[in-house]
């Protein structure tokens, strides 16, 4: 509240999902494929194989162009947009852990410094030199992971911290430990799908063999360490977060399946790989298992992210920058008066403080077809009861009157005609719309929050009567203010789910 | 439940101040050296005056430079964050895009100076055409500092440009508070950059005469830049000149004056430590002005203080850790030579 918003057309997740998940490939990246290169080192300087260290040293070249650039670059990216997308969350934990990030970036320093002089050490410095800088790197680069870690669990799980304040009761989280063995596989496995496309343009014969095997080998190695800390990971996470998630969050949940879904594919086709084509891999085949492990790390990145809602610190922020300790203010003196930067059109404002953080209004989770068709009235009351709604929103903290604004705000820029017109729908069809305009909002069919079985039986009349009290039947319900032709439709349609119908 | 209150600094305001001031110093230096070299090398390339194979070395130079840039950067911008959130976020969200937009000029300054560095190895001749596309990257993103920080200081400023326009492609329109900063920037960086080809040239006598004049032209140009700054902020200028940023001011000239002076004998170590010296001094003046253009509405002296001893230590545990490795790795990569296969 105390900073202009970026009212930029993109949606905010999708703008800090495309540099962050961009820069932690690459990042991960390059802590394995630090440790691959010094191990491979090791073990071709112990053998003589020239081959391998010259294939090392190319390899080096693709690794200091991927990781100190684009590495290193969108590593600072992260700093510039979080501090765009969310000032007020960046400054809480740059207060909270400036000497975390002040002791992580002695170890990108040196990181950074060991990475160029291993690129450049290969034909000038000895043996035993070039091993222990790049041993050098390896540990810089991990320990700048053990860091960043400790920030990264503490927005989803910062435990202790929100009662005594203290530094390492929020560092040394419930999930820090899991997260970190999590993650150091994850480095293992990207660097075997790294090293499996530089090796993909190798010609066939029998160092390629060895080369992808050995690839196929770390990137298995990785996964299974993954795999396995992810499920420590989802039992680190307090059992309230992970239910809430389960309950009303079907999306993220589908995400961490796929994240299984996805490991499995890789793993499976790196075995196939080693048994059946080490010698003929091509480099479209090699782009494809990266493309997987990115889609993989992306559905984990993105679920993750996504646990932690309605919050950004979890019991702290909420998404939309909102502060928990400010609620009593912001109910009794509205959002408003909290907004340090205002520019005179106060429903806009509203919007953009309390909403806009997640939702566009025709782009990235879009407003104007969740209002689409409906009415001033209606759309206040899901204003202040976003909480209930699915998908763990955050609830308005505004004052009434600030939810009429917001609602008024948002009606003049959604469609204002009846359902049947601006979709072309009718009977069964139509009533299914309104239902998920009206009611699915909450009641989501087929999940906890589906109350349809309830309805089992009921006349025309006895759902009217529903209807009619809707806004007296539970915290949050709004009142049913659409025009009778879509009541009627609804009621039939409501009729055909008590009899367990899906129309 | 009591949640812990955010704002406030783990540490006293004076050792964060110290740990900006000197930071900032190390990547001003490193930008320096980074922009003023490729701006020196592109120039006297293209005029072809040097000959012989001393550009090309250079250009191999930009990607370590590049960096060091970057990353010494970060500290800097982390403790400037820390004190001053409320200026730096509000100013970078106003010019949102442009603000962005550095991260893209960077990799692309940065992959062009390792294209100059592979194709100069390759050819023997200096990619012309990398080395500029870098330097207008380094371009933008000077420009782009400028007007965001020197919006972070007119807080009024924010308020009414945000009014009007919240899409995030908003540049600084004041522009006259921050050209003459900007230009006294990019000079002093060719002075560094001056003295940076002088001293790594030192055996040739057309490039050291070349970082002799971009070093000894820039200082003076930089100079009557950087005052001129000073006196069009005419509201502060009398209260510069009656604060202790005037002695600092005053022994940054006379440290950069003696930096010339043994850079004219090629005592380059004497001359470089006076010219850190004096950007270290140039830098706490800088930090001075943004106080006192922020006096009337934030005090960094209002921010509560609740150490933070025990991660603060570590922290320096760390520090001294890093130089040490730092220079054992310098000299492991400088040291004894052999054939590595």
């Amino acid at each position: 509240m105390h900073y202009p918003f970026w009212d930029q057309p993109i949606g905010y997740g999708v703008l800090m999902a495309t540099i962050a998940v961009f820069h932690v490939f690459v990042s991960h990246f390059a802590i394995g494929g630090g440790l691959y290169l010094v191990v491979n080192e090791h073990l071709a300087r112990r053998s003589g194989d020239a081959q391998r260290l010259g294939f090392l040293e190319k390899l080096s070249k693709f690794f200091a162009l991927v990781t100190l650039v684009a590495g290193a670059v969108t590593g600072v990216g992260i700093w510039f947009v979080i501090g765009l997308l969310a000032p007020s969350a960046t400054e809480a934990l740059i207060h909270n852990y400036v000497w975390g990030w002040a002791i992580e970036w002695t170890f990108f320093v040196v990181e950074i410094a060991a990475a160029m002089l291993y690129f450049y050490g290969w034909k000038r410095m000895t043996a035993r030199a070039h091993l222990t800088l790049g041993w050098i790197y390896f540990v810089a680069a991990w320990l700048s992971l053990v860091i960043i870690n400790g920030i990264l669990t503490f927005m989803l799980t910062p435990g202790r911290w929100l009662v005594t304040g203290n530094f390492w009761d929020g560092f040394f989280n419930l999930t820090y430990w899991p997260s970190l063995v999590l993650r150091t596989g994850v480095c293992v496995m990207l660097a075997g799908l790294y090293s499996l496309l530089v090796a993909s343009r190798l010609e066939p014969g029998d160092f390629k063999a060895k080369t992808v095997r050995l690839a196929a080998i770390w990137s298995i190695a990785g996964l299974v360490v993954t795999m396995l800390s992810q499920l420590w990971y989802w039992k680190a996470i307090p059992a309230a977060v992970t239910a809430k998630a389960l309950q009303s969050m079907p999306t993220p949940i589908w995400f961490i399946g796929i994240s299984f879904w996805l490991a499995g594919a890789i793993a499976l086709g790196m075995v196939v790989l080693v048994a059946f084509a080490p010698r003929k891999l091509g480099t479209s085949v090699a782009l494809v298992f990266m493309a997987l492990g990115l889609a993989w790390f992306g559905a984990f990145e993105w679920s993750r992210e996504s646990l932690r809602k309605p919050y950004i610190i979890t019991g702290y922020i909420y998404g939309n920058g909102a502060e928990v300790t400010e609620t009593e203010n912001y109910k009794r003196d509205g959002y408003l008066a909290q907004i340090s930067f205002r520019t005179g059109d106060d429903g806009a404002d509203l919007f953009r403080h309390a909403c806009r953080n997640c939702h566009t209004l025709a782009g990235y989770k879009a407003l104007k077809p969740a209002f689409d068709g409906t009415d001033r009235a209606f759309i206040s009351a899901i204003v202040q009861g976003t909480q209930h709604i699915k998908g763990n929103m955050p609830p308005f903290l505004g004052t009434a009157a600030e939810a009429e604004k917001l609602a008024g705000y948002l009606r003049e820029r959604i469609d204002p005609r009846p359902l049947a017109d601006i979709y072309k729908l009718e009977g069964m069809a139509l009533g299914r719309k309104v239902y998920d305009l009206r009611c699915g909002k909450c009641h989501v069919l087929g999940t906890a929050s589906d109350k349809s079985k309830s309805l089992a039986g009921q006349s025309t009349e006895d759902l009217n009567g529903l209807l009619d009290m809707a806004a007296n039947l539970g915290e949050g319900m709004p009142a049913f203010t659409a025009e009778a032709s879509e009541r009627k439709v609804l009621v039939a349609y409501l009729q055909t789910l008590g009899k367990g119908g899906r129309p | 439940m009591t949640l812990p209150d955010y704002h406030f600094l783990s540490a006293p305001l004076w050792l964060v101040t110290v740990l900006h001031l000197l930071t900032l110093t190390l990547h001003l230096f490193a930008m320096n050296i980074l922009f003023g070299g490729v701006a020196i090398t592109l120039w006297s390339s293209a005029r072809n005056r040097w000959g012989g194979t001393q550009a090309v070395d250079y250009s191999r130079l930009f990607p370590a430079a590049t960096a060091a840039t970057v990353t010494l950067g970060v500290a800097p911008l982390l403790f400037l964050q820390l004190v001053y959130p409320r200026q730096v976020y509000a100013a970078a969200i106003v010019s949102g895009w442009f603000w962005l937009l550095v991260i893209a000029a960077v990799i692309v300054a940065y992959y062009a100076f390792y294209r100059a560095s592979f194709s100069g190895q390759r050819s023997g001749r200096v990619n012309l055409a990398m080395l500029a596309l870098g330097l207008a990257g380094l371009i933008y993103v000077s420009l782009v500092y400028s007007s965001v920080f020197s919006m972070a200081e007119q807080p009024a400023l924010i308020q009414s440009l945000y009014a009007k326009n919240q899409s995030g492609w908003v540049w600084n329109p004041a522009v006259g508070s921050y050209a003459l900063r900007w230009l006294h920037m990019l000079l002093g960086a060719l002075t560094v950059g001056g003295f940076f080809v002088g001293m790594m040239g030192q055996d040739n006598p057309k490039v050291f005469s070349s970082g002799k004049v971009a070093f000894a032209g820039g200082m003076g140009l930089a100079a009557v830049a950087g005052l001129a700054y000073l006196v069009s902020l005419m509201p502060y200028f009398e209260a510069i000149v009656r604060s202790p940023a005037v002695h600092a001011l005053a022994a940054a000239i006379v440290l950069s004056l003696a930096s010339l002076h043994f850079y004219f004998r090629k005592r380059f170590w004497i001359s470089g430590s006076a010219l850190f010296l004096s950007v270290f001094g140039m830098v706490s003046v800088r930090h001075v002005v943004r106080m006192l253009r922020l006096r009337e509405s934030f005090d960094p002296a209002s921010w509560r203080i609740a150490t933070q001893w025990s991660p603060f230590l570590l922290f320096l545990v760390c520090f001294v850790l890093m130089l040490a490795v730092l220079a054992w790795m310098l000299w492991l990569f400088f040291g004894p030579k052999k054939e590595a296969v």
